[in-house]
Protein backbone atom coordinates (compact mmCIF):
# COMPACT_ATOMS: atom_id res chain seq x y z
CA UNK A 1 0.00 0.00 0.00
CA UNK A 2 1.68 3.54 -0.93
CA UNK A 3 0.13 6.80 -0.11
CA UNK A 4 -1.16 9.32 -2.07
CA UNK A 5 1.30 12.01 -3.39
CA UNK A 6 1.78 15.04 -1.70
CA UNK A 7 -0.91 17.47 -3.36
CA UNK A 8 1.25 20.41 -5.42
CA UNK A 9 -0.27 23.55 -7.22
CA UNK A 10 0.03 25.80 -10.23
CA UNK A 11 -1.67 28.29 -10.04
CA UNK A 12 -1.83 31.08 -13.32
CA UNK A 13 -2.46 34.38 -12.08
CA UNK A 14 -3.81 37.16 -13.88
CA UNK A 15 -5.94 38.36 -16.75
CA UNK A 16 -6.38 36.14 -20.04
CA UNK A 17 -7.31 39.52 -21.81
CA UNK A 18 -4.93 41.80 -20.79
CA UNK A 19 -1.88 42.15 -22.41
CA UNK A 20 1.09 40.80 -20.20
CA UNK A 21 -0.95 40.12 -17.90
CA UNK A 22 -1.90 36.75 -19.23
CA UNK A 23 1.58 35.53 -18.68
CA UNK A 24 0.54 33.39 -15.68
CA UNK A 25 -2.13 31.34 -17.52
CA UNK A 26 -0.77 31.42 -20.32
CA UNK A 27 2.56 29.47 -18.44
CA UNK A 28 0.18 26.96 -16.33
CA UNK A 29 -2.06 25.98 -19.91
CA UNK A 30 1.59 24.97 -21.06
CA UNK A 31 2.41 22.88 -17.86
CA UNK A 32 -1.12 21.58 -18.20
CA UNK A 33 -0.10 20.31 -22.03
CA UNK A 34 3.17 19.25 -20.51
CA UNK A 35 1.69 17.48 -17.44
CA UNK A 36 -0.79 15.92 -20.65
CA UNK A 37 1.72 14.09 -22.23
CA UNK A 38 3.89 13.70 -18.98
CA UNK A 39 2.52 12.82 -15.69
CA UNK A 40 3.75 14.01 -12.41
CA UNK A 41 1.12 12.28 -9.73
CA UNK A 42 -0.88 14.85 -7.09
CA UNK A 43 -0.60 17.99 -9.60
CA UNK A 44 -2.72 20.20 -10.05
CA UNK A 45 -3.23 23.13 -12.25
CA UNK A 46 -5.33 26.47 -12.17
CA UNK A 47 -5.86 29.48 -13.53
CA UNK A 48 -7.32 32.38 -11.54
CA UNK A 49 -7.80 36.18 -12.17
CA UNK A 50 -8.41 37.20 -8.19
CA UNK A 51 -5.17 36.77 -6.16
CA UNK A 52 -7.31 36.72 -3.36
CA UNK A 53 -8.54 33.07 -4.47
CA UNK A 54 -4.86 31.69 -3.65
CA UNK A 55 -5.79 31.62 0.23
CA UNK A 56 -8.65 28.11 -0.55
CA UNK A 57 -6.35 27.12 -3.34
CA UNK A 58 -2.93 26.45 -1.25
CA UNK A 59 -5.11 24.98 1.48
CA UNK A 60 -3.01 21.77 2.01
CA UNK A 61 -0.36 21.85 -0.74
CA UNK A 62 2.78 20.87 0.14
CA UNK A 63 4.04 22.95 -2.40
CA UNK A 64 2.28 26.16 -4.64
CA UNK A 65 3.72 27.57 -8.07
CA UNK A 66 2.42 31.34 -8.73
CA UNK A 67 3.00 32.08 -12.07
CA UNK A 68 2.39 35.85 -12.65
CA UNK A 69 3.51 39.33 -14.49
CA UNK A 70 5.56 41.11 -12.36
CA UNK A 71 6.85 44.61 -12.69
CA UNK A 72 10.14 45.47 -11.19
CA UNK A 73 11.93 47.74 -13.84
CA UNK A 74 13.88 44.59 -15.19
CA UNK A 75 14.03 44.66 -18.82
CA UNK A 76 10.56 42.70 -20.18
CA UNK A 77 10.68 39.14 -20.13
CA UNK A 78 13.21 38.34 -17.78
CA UNK A 79 12.20 35.69 -15.22
CA UNK A 80 12.13 36.15 -11.55
CA UNK A 81 11.70 33.28 -9.06
CA UNK A 82 10.78 34.07 -5.61
CA UNK A 83 10.54 31.58 -2.61
CA UNK A 84 8.01 32.31 0.30
CA UNK A 85 6.21 31.08 2.58
CA UNK A 86 5.17 31.06 6.47
CA UNK A 87 8.71 31.17 7.57
CA UNK A 88 10.47 33.01 5.03
CA UNK A 89 10.29 36.71 4.42
CA UNK A 90 7.17 39.01 2.70
CA UNK A 91 8.15 39.68 -0.87
CA UNK A 92 9.63 42.66 -1.70
CA UNK A 93 8.15 45.65 -3.86
CA UNK A 94 8.90 45.16 -6.77
CA UNK A 95 8.27 41.66 -7.03
CA UNK A 96 4.83 42.33 -6.78
CA UNK A 97 2.27 42.97 -10.04
CA UNK A 98 1.03 46.20 -10.20
CA UNK A 99 -2.82 46.06 -9.69
CA UNK A 100 -5.04 48.74 -8.81
CA UNK A 101 -5.56 49.44 -4.88
CA UNK A 102 -9.16 48.21 -5.24
CA UNK A 103 -8.11 44.80 -6.14
CA UNK A 104 -5.73 43.24 -4.06
CA UNK A 105 -2.02 41.99 -5.70
CA UNK A 106 0.03 39.12 -5.32
CA UNK A 107 1.83 40.42 -2.41
CA UNK A 108 -0.89 41.58 -0.82
CA UNK A 109 -2.95 38.23 -0.55
CA UNK A 110 0.41 36.43 0.31
CA UNK A 111 0.74 38.93 3.29
CA UNK A 112 -3.40 38.42 3.96
CA UNK A 113 -2.64 35.00 4.18
CA UNK A 114 -0.02 35.25 6.57
CA UNK A 115 -1.65 37.25 9.26
CA UNK A 116 -4.96 35.08 9.02
CA UNK A 117 -2.40 32.25 9.21
CA UNK A 118 -3.13 30.87 6.03
CA UNK A 119 0.34 31.11 3.96
CA UNK A 120 1.61 27.58 3.61
CA UNK A 121 5.49 26.57 4.04
CA UNK A 122 6.30 26.39 0.77
CA UNK A 123 5.44 29.42 -2.08
CA UNK A 124 7.26 29.70 -5.15
CA UNK A 125 6.05 32.89 -7.17
CA UNK A 126 7.25 32.38 -11.12
CA UNK A 127 7.08 35.66 -12.56
CA UNK A 128 7.76 37.13 -15.89
CA UNK A 129 8.86 40.50 -15.83
CA UNK A 130 5.90 42.47 -18.07
CA UNK A 131 5.57 45.11 -20.53
CA UNK A 132 2.29 46.25 -21.27
CA UNK A 133 -1.63 45.80 -19.48
CA UNK A 134 -3.77 47.08 -22.31
CA UNK A 135 -6.79 45.19 -22.52
CA UNK A 136 -7.83 43.23 -25.38
CA UNK A 137 -3.78 42.94 -26.22
CA UNK A 138 -1.73 39.53 -26.96
CA UNK A 139 1.64 39.11 -24.67
CA UNK A 140 4.52 41.51 -26.18
CA UNK A 141 7.14 39.63 -28.11
CA UNK A 142 9.40 39.69 -24.97
CA UNK A 143 7.01 38.34 -22.87
CA UNK A 144 5.90 35.58 -25.10
CA UNK A 145 9.42 34.38 -25.60
CA UNK A 146 9.79 34.31 -22.14
CA UNK A 147 6.96 31.63 -21.88
CA UNK A 148 9.35 28.82 -22.66
CA UNK A 149 11.90 28.94 -19.95
CA UNK A 150 9.21 30.12 -17.54
CA UNK A 151 6.85 26.22 -18.04
CA UNK A 152 10.70 24.53 -17.73
CA UNK A 153 11.05 26.21 -14.04
CA UNK A 154 7.78 25.30 -13.14
CA UNK A 155 8.30 21.77 -14.65
CA UNK A 156 12.31 21.71 -12.91
CA UNK A 157 9.90 22.66 -9.49
CA UNK A 158 7.51 19.84 -9.79
CA UNK A 159 10.17 17.30 -10.61
CA UNK A 160 12.29 18.11 -7.79
CA UNK B 1 -10.69 75.03 24.94
CA UNK B 2 -10.27 75.38 21.30
CA UNK B 3 -7.69 75.81 18.89
CA UNK B 4 -7.59 78.80 16.87
CA UNK B 5 -7.64 78.46 13.58
CA UNK B 6 -4.77 79.25 11.33
CA UNK B 7 -5.05 82.22 8.91
CA UNK B 8 -4.00 79.53 6.06
CA UNK B 9 -4.08 75.93 5.62
CA UNK B 10 -3.68 73.76 3.07
CA UNK B 11 -4.58 70.15 3.49
CA UNK B 12 -3.58 67.65 0.42
CA UNK B 13 -3.53 63.74 -0.35
CA UNK B 14 -1.72 63.05 -3.43
CA UNK B 15 -2.75 59.74 -4.25
CA UNK B 16 -5.70 58.34 -2.15
CA UNK B 17 -5.48 54.95 -0.77
CA UNK B 18 -7.94 52.12 -1.08
CA UNK B 19 -10.01 53.68 -4.13
CA UNK B 20 -9.87 52.08 -7.81
CA UNK B 21 -7.74 54.32 -10.03
CA UNK B 22 -5.79 57.64 -9.05
CA UNK B 23 -7.03 60.50 -7.87
CA UNK B 24 -6.20 63.21 -4.45
CA UNK B 25 -8.09 65.60 -2.60
CA UNK B 26 -7.22 69.21 -1.74
CA UNK B 27 -8.29 71.33 1.01
CA UNK B 28 -8.00 74.91 1.60
CA UNK B 29 -8.81 77.43 4.77
CA UNK B 30 -8.50 81.21 4.96
CA UNK B 31 -9.26 83.26 7.71
CA UNK B 32 -11.46 79.88 9.43
CA UNK B 33 -13.23 79.40 6.20
CA UNK B 34 -13.02 76.82 3.52
CA UNK B 35 -11.45 77.83 0.73
CA UNK B 36 -11.02 75.21 -1.99
CA UNK B 37 -12.52 71.74 -1.39
CA UNK B 38 -11.18 69.75 -4.29
CA UNK B 39 -11.53 65.97 -5.49
CA UNK B 40 -8.76 65.95 -8.50
CA UNK B 41 -8.72 63.10 -10.74
CA UNK B 42 -5.98 62.89 -12.37
CA UNK B 43 -6.02 59.30 -14.00
CA UNK B 44 -6.10 59.67 -17.85
CA UNK B 45 -8.81 59.84 -20.08
CA UNK B 46 -9.99 56.73 -22.37
CA UNK B 47 -12.12 58.21 -24.62
CA UNK B 48 -15.09 55.36 -24.25
CA UNK B 49 -17.71 57.21 -26.14
CA UNK B 50 -15.73 58.34 -28.85
CA UNK B 51 -14.09 54.96 -29.90
CA UNK B 52 -17.50 53.24 -29.52
CA UNK B 53 -18.93 55.05 -32.73
CA UNK B 54 -18.93 53.11 -35.62
CA UNK B 55 -18.96 49.80 -33.44
CA UNK B 56 -21.50 46.91 -33.61
CA UNK B 57 -24.37 47.20 -30.88
CA UNK B 58 -24.03 43.69 -30.23
CA UNK B 59 -20.22 44.10 -29.06
CA UNK B 60 -21.19 46.87 -26.48
CA UNK B 61 -21.36 44.26 -23.25
CA UNK B 62 -17.60 43.24 -23.82
CA UNK B 63 -16.69 46.58 -24.68
CA UNK B 64 -18.13 48.41 -21.70
CA UNK B 65 -17.38 45.82 -19.49
CA UNK B 66 -13.99 46.90 -19.62
CA UNK B 67 -14.80 50.40 -18.31
CA UNK B 68 -14.32 48.27 -14.80
CA UNK B 69 -12.75 45.43 -13.05
CA UNK B 70 -14.80 46.03 -10.02
CA UNK B 71 -18.52 46.64 -11.60
CA UNK B 72 -18.13 45.15 -15.21
CA UNK B 73 -21.96 43.77 -14.63
CA UNK B 74 -23.38 47.62 -14.19
CA UNK B 75 -21.80 48.63 -17.95
CA UNK B 76 -22.82 45.50 -19.50
CA UNK B 77 -26.71 45.69 -18.41
CA UNK B 78 -27.06 49.22 -18.94
CA UNK B 79 -25.84 48.90 -22.74
CA UNK B 80 -28.04 45.95 -23.25
CA UNK B 81 -31.34 47.81 -21.95
CA UNK B 82 -30.19 50.78 -23.82
CA UNK B 83 -29.94 48.52 -26.68
CA UNK B 84 -33.09 47.16 -26.47
CA UNK B 85 -34.99 49.99 -25.26
CA UNK B 86 -33.85 51.21 -28.77
CA UNK B 87 -34.72 48.56 -30.89
CA UNK B 88 -38.00 47.74 -29.09
CA UNK B 89 -37.20 44.79 -28.01
CA UNK B 90 -38.53 42.86 -24.53
CA UNK B 91 -36.49 40.43 -22.70
CA UNK B 92 -38.47 37.12 -21.24
CA UNK B 93 -38.82 37.03 -17.50
CA UNK B 94 -36.00 34.40 -17.29
CA UNK B 95 -33.48 36.68 -18.57
CA UNK B 96 -34.49 39.68 -16.54
CA UNK B 97 -34.61 36.68 -13.51
CA UNK B 98 -30.90 35.49 -14.79
CA UNK B 99 -29.04 39.38 -15.16
CA UNK B 100 -30.39 40.17 -11.58
CA UNK B 101 -28.70 37.01 -10.27
CA UNK B 102 -25.60 37.71 -12.08
CA UNK B 103 -25.96 41.53 -10.70
CA UNK B 104 -26.51 40.21 -7.28
CA UNK B 105 -23.00 37.71 -7.97
CA UNK B 106 -21.17 41.51 -8.76
CA UNK B 107 -22.87 44.07 -5.38
CA UNK B 108 -21.55 40.93 -3.01
CA UNK B 109 -17.61 41.09 -4.61
CA UNK B 110 -17.59 44.64 -4.77
CA UNK B 111 -19.60 45.91 -1.45
CA UNK B 112 -18.01 42.87 0.68
CA UNK B 113 -14.63 44.01 -0.28
CA UNK B 114 -15.45 47.75 0.01
CA UNK B 115 -16.71 46.75 3.51
CA UNK B 116 -14.34 44.44 4.43
CA UNK B 117 -10.84 45.36 3.14
CA UNK B 118 -11.12 49.21 2.07
CA UNK B 119 -13.57 50.87 4.62
CA UNK B 120 -13.56 49.20 7.63
CA UNK B 121 -9.75 49.51 8.01
CA UNK B 122 -10.83 53.45 8.53
CA UNK B 123 -13.24 53.11 11.62
CA UNK B 124 -10.87 50.34 13.40
CA UNK B 125 -7.77 52.62 13.09
CA UNK B 126 -5.83 50.48 10.75
CA UNK B 127 -3.64 51.04 8.02
CA UNK B 128 -5.40 48.59 5.79
CA UNK B 129 -7.05 45.33 5.87
CA UNK B 130 -3.28 43.21 6.00
CA UNK B 131 -2.68 45.12 9.57
CA UNK B 132 -6.35 44.48 10.75
CA UNK B 133 -5.84 41.22 9.96
CA UNK B 134 -3.71 40.41 12.27
CA UNK B 135 -5.78 41.46 15.41
CA UNK B 136 -9.53 40.30 13.56
CA UNK B 137 -8.75 37.61 11.28
CA UNK B 138 -12.46 36.17 12.32
CA UNK B 139 -14.15 39.67 10.60
CA UNK B 140 -11.29 39.68 7.73
CA UNK B 141 -11.62 35.89 6.73
CA UNK B 142 -15.56 36.54 6.52
CA UNK B 143 -15.15 39.11 4.02
CA UNK B 144 -13.01 36.92 1.88
CA UNK B 145 -15.85 33.51 2.05
CA UNK B 146 -18.34 36.15 1.31
CA UNK B 147 -16.56 37.85 -1.47
CA UNK B 148 -15.51 34.04 -2.63
CA UNK B 149 -19.42 33.33 -3.10
CA UNK B 150 -19.64 36.44 -5.05
CA UNK B 151 -17.20 35.41 -7.49
CA UNK B 152 -18.57 31.52 -7.36
CA UNK B 153 -21.48 33.08 -8.45
CA UNK B 154 -20.73 35.69 -11.05
CA UNK B 155 -18.52 32.52 -12.70
CA UNK B 156 -21.57 30.31 -12.59
CA UNK B 157 -23.85 32.70 -14.20
CA UNK B 158 -21.44 34.69 -16.29
CA UNK B 159 -18.75 31.90 -17.33
CA UNK B 160 -15.87 34.07 -15.37
CA UNK B 161 -15.36 36.41 -12.30
CA UNK B 162 -14.61 39.16 -14.07
CA UNK B 163 -15.74 40.47 -16.84
CA UNK B 164 -18.34 37.78 -17.62
CA UNK B 165 -18.35 36.61 -21.35
CA UNK B 166 -22.02 34.97 -21.16
CA UNK B 167 -23.33 37.89 -21.72
CA UNK B 168 -25.28 39.19 -24.85
CA UNK B 169 -27.76 42.02 -26.44
CA UNK B 170 -30.93 40.09 -25.74
CA UNK B 171 -29.99 37.98 -22.96
CA UNK B 172 -27.56 35.24 -22.46
CA UNK B 173 -25.76 32.73 -24.47
CA UNK B 174 -26.17 29.68 -22.27
CA UNK B 175 -28.63 29.17 -19.32
CA UNK B 176 -27.03 27.66 -15.82
CA UNK B 177 -28.77 24.40 -14.70
CA UNK B 178 -31.32 23.49 -11.56
CA UNK B 179 -27.83 21.49 -10.81
CA UNK B 180 -25.43 24.24 -11.20
CA UNK B 181 -27.26 26.09 -9.06
CA UNK B 182 -28.02 23.96 -6.11
CA UNK B 183 -24.31 23.43 -6.08
CA UNK B 184 -24.09 27.05 -5.45
CA UNK B 185 -26.55 27.01 -2.58
CA UNK B 186 -24.54 26.32 0.73
CA UNK B 187 -22.00 28.59 -0.41
CA UNK B 188 -24.97 31.59 -0.59
CA UNK B 189 -26.86 30.28 3.06
CA UNK B 190 -23.33 30.69 3.99
CA UNK B 191 -23.33 34.08 2.51
CA UNK B 192 -26.46 35.34 3.83
CA UNK B 193 -25.26 34.33 7.25
CA UNK B 194 -22.20 36.39 6.96
CA UNK B 195 -24.01 39.35 5.92
CA UNK B 196 -26.03 39.53 8.69
CA UNK B 197 -22.89 39.25 10.84
CA UNK B 198 -21.64 42.12 8.80
CA UNK B 199 -24.48 44.13 9.78
CA UNK B 200 -23.60 43.45 13.21
CA UNK B 201 -20.57 44.11 13.06
CA UNK B 202 -20.43 47.47 11.16
CA UNK B 203 -23.30 48.62 13.50
CA UNK B 204 -20.32 48.57 16.06
CA UNK B 205 -18.36 50.88 14.85
CA UNK B 206 -17.65 54.60 16.10
CA UNK B 207 -19.45 57.17 13.36
CA UNK B 208 -18.58 60.56 13.59
CA UNK B 209 -22.04 62.92 13.42
CA UNK B 210 -22.52 64.20 10.46
CA UNK B 211 -25.20 64.66 8.12
CA UNK B 212 -26.21 66.48 5.22
CA UNK B 213 -29.74 66.81 3.06
CA UNK B 214 -28.71 65.11 0.00
CA UNK B 215 -31.08 65.00 -2.86
CA UNK B 216 -31.16 61.15 -3.61
CA UNK B 217 -31.35 59.70 -7.06
CA UNK B 218 -31.95 55.77 -7.43
CA UNK B 219 -34.09 53.52 -9.47
CA UNK B 220 -37.23 52.03 -8.72
CA UNK B 221 -38.81 48.76 -10.22
CA UNK B 222 -42.38 47.60 -9.73
CA UNK B 223 -41.20 45.05 -7.12
CA UNK B 224 -38.20 44.33 -5.11
CA UNK B 225 -35.24 46.32 -4.43
CA UNK B 226 -33.57 48.29 -7.56
CA UNK B 227 -30.45 46.54 -8.50
CA UNK B 228 -31.16 45.56 -12.30
CA UNK B 229 -33.88 47.78 -13.49
CA UNK B 230 -36.84 50.60 -12.61
CA UNK B 231 -38.00 53.93 -13.00
CA UNK B 232 -35.60 56.84 -11.65
CA UNK B 233 -36.88 58.32 -8.58
CA UNK B 234 -35.18 61.49 -6.38
CA UNK B 235 -35.86 62.75 -2.53
CA UNK B 236 -37.95 65.80 -3.78
CA UNK B 237 -40.35 63.43 -4.86
CA UNK B 238 -39.76 62.84 -8.81
CA UNK B 239 -40.77 60.18 -10.77
CA UNK B 240 -39.40 59.75 -13.80
CA UNK B 241 -38.39 57.48 -16.84
CA UNK B 242 -34.50 56.93 -17.61
CA UNK B 243 -34.71 59.06 -20.76
CA UNK B 244 -36.61 62.00 -18.58
CA UNK B 245 -33.75 62.03 -16.48
CA UNK B 246 -31.13 61.75 -18.85
CA UNK B 247 -32.17 64.74 -20.36
CA UNK B 248 -32.12 66.47 -17.21
CA UNK B 249 -28.69 65.89 -16.26
CA UNK B 250 -26.19 67.59 -17.52
CA UNK B 251 -22.24 66.54 -17.34
CA UNK B 252 -20.02 69.53 -17.04
CA UNK B 253 -16.13 69.75 -17.23
CA UNK B 254 -14.46 71.34 -14.50
CA UNK B 255 -10.64 72.51 -14.44
CA UNK B 256 -8.90 70.05 -11.88
CA UNK B 257 -10.91 66.37 -13.15
CA UNK B 258 -10.96 64.36 -15.60
CA UNK B 259 -14.43 63.06 -14.37
CA UNK B 260 -17.29 64.97 -15.87
CA UNK B 261 -19.45 66.18 -12.93
CA UNK B 262 -23.09 65.47 -12.92
CA UNK B 263 -26.13 68.26 -12.10
CA UNK B 264 -29.09 67.07 -11.86
CA UNK B 265 -31.31 70.82 -13.25
CA UNK B 266 -28.25 72.27 -11.89
CA UNK B 267 -28.22 70.50 -8.38
CA UNK B 268 -25.84 68.10 -7.45
CA UNK B 269 -27.41 65.09 -6.47
CA UNK B 270 -26.00 62.05 -4.57
CA UNK B 271 -26.35 58.50 -6.08
CA UNK B 272 -25.22 54.68 -4.51
CA UNK B 273 -25.85 52.72 -1.33
CA UNK B 274 -27.75 55.62 0.73
CA UNK B 275 -29.62 57.20 -1.67
CA UNK B 276 -31.25 53.13 -2.79
CA UNK B 277 -31.77 52.91 0.96
CA UNK B 278 -33.75 55.71 1.72
CA UNK B 279 -35.56 55.73 -1.55
CA UNK B 280 -36.31 52.34 -1.29
CA UNK B 281 -36.47 50.45 2.33
CA UNK B 282 -39.90 49.41 1.88
CA UNK B 283 -38.67 47.30 -1.14
CA UNK B 284 -36.15 45.33 1.36
CA UNK B 285 -36.67 41.73 2.24
CA UNK B 286 -38.34 41.78 5.84
CA UNK B 287 -34.98 40.17 7.03
CA UNK B 288 -32.84 43.13 5.32
CA UNK B 289 -35.01 46.01 6.77
CA UNK B 290 -34.85 43.52 10.40
CA UNK B 291 -31.31 43.38 9.50
CA UNK B 292 -31.28 47.51 9.20
CA UNK B 293 -33.22 48.44 12.35
CA UNK B 294 -31.38 46.38 14.72
CA UNK B 295 -28.35 48.03 13.70
CA UNK B 296 -30.15 51.15 14.52
CA UNK B 297 -30.85 52.82 11.17
CA UNK B 298 -33.89 54.85 10.41
CA UNK B 299 -36.03 54.41 7.06
CA UNK B 300 -33.67 57.10 5.74
CA UNK B 301 -30.10 57.56 6.21
CA UNK B 302 -27.97 61.18 5.78
CA UNK B 303 -24.67 59.98 7.24
CA UNK B 304 -22.50 59.29 4.93
CA UNK B 305 -20.36 57.49 7.04
CA UNK B 306 -22.95 55.16 7.83
CA UNK B 307 -23.07 54.05 4.54
CA UNK B 308 -20.64 51.21 5.51
CA UNK B 309 -23.59 49.92 7.59
CA UNK B 310 -26.17 50.42 4.34
CA UNK B 311 -23.65 48.14 2.56
CA UNK B 312 -23.79 45.62 4.78
CA UNK B 313 -27.72 45.27 4.60
CA UNK B 314 -27.35 45.71 0.98
CA UNK B 315 -25.28 42.24 1.24
CA UNK B 316 -27.82 40.81 3.06
CA UNK B 317 -30.27 41.78 0.12
CA UNK B 318 -28.27 40.31 -2.44
CA UNK B 319 -27.67 36.88 -1.00
CA UNK B 320 -30.96 37.03 0.18
CA UNK B 321 -32.38 37.61 -3.13
CA UNK B 322 -29.88 35.29 -4.91
CA UNK B 323 -31.14 32.47 -2.87
CA UNK B 324 -34.99 33.40 -4.24
CA UNK B 325 -34.16 33.62 -8.07
CA UNK B 326 -31.70 30.22 -7.35
CA UNK B 327 -34.72 28.20 -5.74
CA UNK B 328 -37.50 29.20 -7.99
CA UNK B 329 -34.57 28.23 -10.81
CA UNK B 330 -36.47 25.85 -13.32
CA UNK B 331 -34.46 23.72 -16.54
CA UNK B 332 -35.12 25.02 -20.57
CA UNK B 333 -35.88 28.64 -20.15
CA UNK B 334 -35.67 30.41 -22.94
CA UNK B 335 -31.69 32.20 -22.62
CA UNK B 336 -32.29 35.06 -25.59
CA UNK B 337 -34.72 36.85 -28.05
CA UNK B 338 -32.86 38.25 -31.18
CA UNK B 339 -32.86 41.96 -31.22
CA UNK B 340 -32.98 43.22 -35.08
CA UNK B 341 -31.22 46.43 -35.39
CA UNK B 342 -33.11 49.63 -36.60
CA UNK B 343 -31.93 53.01 -36.41
CA UNK B 344 -33.30 54.85 -32.93
CA UNK B 345 -31.95 55.72 -29.96
CA UNK B 346 -32.08 54.06 -26.35
CA UNK B 347 -31.56 54.85 -22.69
CA UNK B 348 -30.48 52.14 -19.80
CA UNK B 349 -29.88 52.26 -16.99
CA UNK B 350 -28.95 49.73 -13.21
CA UNK B 351 -27.48 50.08 -10.22
CA UNK B 352 -23.71 49.62 -9.74
CA UNK B 353 -22.71 48.80 -6.40
CA UNK B 354 -21.91 52.57 -5.93
CA UNK B 355 -24.84 53.94 -7.46
CA UNK B 356 -27.07 54.57 -10.78
CA UNK B 357 -24.92 53.72 -14.00
CA UNK B 358 -26.65 54.91 -17.18
CA UNK B 359 -25.78 55.18 -20.88
CA UNK B 360 -27.45 56.26 -24.09
CA UNK B 361 -26.90 55.46 -27.85
CA UNK B 362 -28.04 55.88 -31.04
CA UNK B 363 -27.59 53.48 -33.72
CA UNK B 364 -28.57 53.15 -37.40
CA UNK B 365 -30.20 50.40 -39.74
CA UNK B 366 -27.01 48.14 -39.36
CA UNK B 367 -27.01 48.42 -35.56
CA UNK B 368 -23.98 50.45 -35.68
CA UNK B 369 -23.67 52.90 -32.85
CA UNK B 370 -23.60 56.94 -34.18
CA UNK B 371 -23.90 58.07 -30.42
CA UNK B 372 -22.79 57.37 -27.20
CA UNK B 373 -22.74 58.87 -23.66
CA UNK B 374 -21.96 56.84 -20.64
CA UNK B 375 -22.46 58.19 -16.87
CA UNK B 376 -21.06 56.27 -14.27
CA UNK B 377 -21.99 57.00 -10.49
CA UNK B 378 -18.73 58.24 -9.52
CA UNK B 379 -18.92 61.33 -11.90
CA UNK B 380 -22.56 61.47 -10.91
CA UNK B 381 -21.32 61.87 -7.24
CA UNK B 382 -18.28 63.76 -7.65
CA UNK B 383 -19.71 67.52 -6.78
CA UNK B 384 -21.31 66.16 -3.83
CA UNK B 385 -17.91 64.70 -2.41
CA UNK B 386 -16.61 67.81 -2.45
CA UNK B 387 -19.63 69.39 -1.09
CA UNK B 388 -18.91 67.17 1.89
CA UNK B 389 -14.99 67.44 1.85
CA UNK B 390 -16.41 71.68 2.71
CA UNK B 391 -18.69 70.92 5.07
CA UNK B 392 -16.86 68.21 6.94
CA UNK B 393 -13.91 70.75 7.17
CA UNK B 394 -15.84 73.05 8.36
CA UNK B 395 -17.10 71.28 10.74
CA UNK B 396 -13.94 70.09 11.79
CA UNK B 397 -11.23 72.75 11.41
CA UNK B 398 -10.27 72.26 15.08
CA UNK B 399 -9.05 69.19 14.26
CA UNK B 400 -4.67 68.65 13.75
CA UNK B 401 -4.06 68.18 9.84
CA UNK B 402 -2.87 64.69 10.47
CA UNK B 403 -6.73 63.80 11.69
CA UNK B 404 -8.58 65.68 9.80
CA UNK B 405 -6.69 64.75 6.17
CA UNK B 406 -7.65 61.18 7.29
CA UNK B 407 -11.60 62.09 8.21
CA UNK B 408 -11.35 64.05 4.93
CA UNK B 409 -10.19 60.77 3.34
CA UNK B 410 -12.69 58.25 4.92
CA UNK B 411 -15.33 61.11 3.59
CA UNK B 412 -13.91 60.38 -0.12
CA UNK B 413 -14.15 56.45 0.98
CA UNK B 414 -17.71 56.44 1.88
CA UNK B 415 -18.57 56.79 -1.88
CA UNK B 416 -15.81 53.90 -2.84
CA UNK B 417 -15.30 56.50 -6.04
CA UNK B 418 -14.21 54.17 -8.97
CA UNK B 419 -11.72 56.73 -10.36
CA UNK B 420 -11.11 54.37 -13.55
CA UNK B 421 -14.87 54.36 -14.80
CA UNK B 422 -15.12 57.96 -14.09
CA UNK B 423 -12.59 59.63 -15.88
CA UNK B 424 -13.87 61.07 -19.67
CA UNK B 425 -12.62 62.87 -22.03
CA UNK B 426 -10.92 66.09 -21.70
CA UNK B 427 -12.03 69.32 -23.95
CA UNK B 428 -8.76 70.90 -25.06
CA UNK B 429 -8.61 74.74 -26.27
CA UNK B 430 -5.55 75.79 -27.61
CA UNK B 431 -5.26 79.58 -27.64
CA UNK B 432 -2.93 80.60 -29.84
CA UNK B 433 -3.25 84.51 -28.83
Amino acid sequence: MTHPPARRVVVGLGAPDRGDDAVGPTVAREVAAVLAQRPVPGVEVLEREDPTALLDVWAGAELTVVCDAVRSGSPPGTLHVVRTGKDLPPLTEGHVQEAGSHDFGLASAIELARALGRLPEHVVVVGVEARSFEWGEPLTRQVAGAVPSAVAEVMALLRS
Amino acid sequence: MSMQPTSERTLSVEVLARVEGEGGLHLSMRNGKVAEAKLNIFEPPRFYEAFLRGRSMMELPDLTARICGICPVAYQFSACMAIEDACGVTVPDSVHALRRLLYCGEWIESQTLHVYMLHAPDFMGYAGAIEMAKDYPTEVARGLSMKKAGNELMTLVGGRSVHPVNTKIGGFYKMPSVADMMALRPALAQGLEDALETVRFCAGLEFPEFERPYLFVSLRPETGYPIDSGRIVTSRGEDLSVREFVERVEEVHVEHSNALHGVLDGEPYVVGPLARYSLNFDRLSPLAQQAARDAGLGETCYNPFKSIIVRAVETVEAFHEALRIIDSWVDGLPASVPVPPREAEGWGATEAPRGLCFHRYKIDDDGLVTDAQIAPPTSQNQPSMEADLRELAQEWMWMSDEDLTLRAEVAIRNYDPCISCSVHFLDLTVDRG
